[in-house]
């Protein structure tokens, strides 16, 4: 992960030269790399989610007990707003169609030779949602869309940055929840 | 509990504090389907230039929902959060999210709160840094 004094130095000029940023991904920057819909959202992927968040402690109510959940606001219950309903397997992609992280990716998935790096990582996230909720029975239609690349050096080296956009829909194309990711390579 | 048209700006949330055990990790790796062995693989780690294993990104993040959740209860919503991973929460370390107020105000039924959020380690190390806006039903309280 960045530090921050990286974080504030993009490189410009005669580095440019250096670039890990080639022609073939300018190109793709703004066409939709990765369509993915999800299965039915299910009452017990919530649960576990919450669990998991909140593991050793107990979740909030509204986010478990089905009948607490029906008195909240939402009159049912709704998953938390970080909730990832494409883990494991979705409705598009097929479990047997070769298989895309939803949290990493490669230009690869466009026809574009990605650079080489040792690691990736994820070094800001930026979320907005909607006023809908996802629920249970909901399907989740998200589109990935590499939104800009720039380039730093840091202690590790030259270090490549890559933002994705992740928009999310649900079944009646109400929006959710749009995913800013910046992960860095080197 | 706070009346909420008595928030203050810099009125600070109660903390979410966790430890970074392979026991929560394992748990969210599987409802995330996120199983990069640096989180748990020392060798992995340290070839990667770290100490030790860390904690997911998305697991931070959810820290920072569930901070904000704590505080507001079942009646608020999260419109938008923001946060810059400043450094790896690694294994066995306890992290410690907080949250500041930075504006409060009211938009038709609903009072809009802006915060500065923040995370450490038990070394007061910065973890994370962020932003985020909730909206608060005007008729409820909060934790605090």
């Amino acid at each position: 992960m960045a530090e921050s004094s990286e974080r504030d130095s993009p490189k410009t000029g005669s580095l440019l030269a250096e670039s890990l940023v080639t022609d073939e991904m300018r190109s793709i920057v703004g066409a939709v790399m990765r369509e993915s819909l999800s299965h039915p959202v299910a009452i017990a992927d919530i649960r576990k989610w919450a669990i998991a968040v909140y593991y050793p402690e107990t979740p909030p109510r509204q986010f478990w007990d089905e009948a607490y959940a029906n008195t909240t606001q939402f009159g049912c219950m709704v998953a938390p707003e970080e909730f990832n309903p494409f883990a494991w397997s979705t409705a598009r992609p097929l479990l047997t169609d070769p298989k895309v992280s939803q949290t990493a990716f490669s230009e690869n998935e466009l026809g574009v030779k990605p650079p080489e790096y040792k690691a990736i990582l994820l070094t800001e996230i930026r979320e907005q949602y909607g006023r809908v909720r996802i629920r249970a029975g909901d399907a989740i239609r998200s589109v990935v869309r590499i939104s800009e690349y720039f380039e730093r050096d840091g202690r590790m080296g030259r270090m490549l940055y890559t933002t994705l956009s992740n928009e999310w829909h649900n079944q009646s194309d109400e929006w959710i929840r749009t995913t800013e990711s910046v992960f860095v390579r080197y | 509990m706070t009346r909420i048209d008595k928030l203050t700006v810099g009125e600070q949330l109660p903390v979410f504090e966790r430890k970074g055990t392979i026991e929560h990790w394992n748990r969210f790796a599987a409802v995330n389907d996120e199983f990069a062995a640096h989180h748990w693989d020392y060798a992995v780690s340290e070839e990667e230039g770290f100490p030790a294993p860390f904690a997911m990104a998305p697991l931070q993040l959810a820290f920072f929902h569930a901070l904000l959740r704590d505080w507001m209860g079942d009646d608020g919503r999260i419109v938008s959060v923001s946060a810059k991973l400043r450094g790896p929460f690694f294994k066995d370390q306890l992290l410690t999210a907080s949250g500041k107020i930075t504006a409060v105000v009211r938009v038709e039924d609903e009072i809009v709160v802006d915060l500065e959020l923040a995370q450490v380690d038990e070394t007061d190390r910065s973890i994370a840094i962020g932003v985020a806006r909730v909206a608060l039903n005007s008729l409820v309280e909060v934790d605090g």
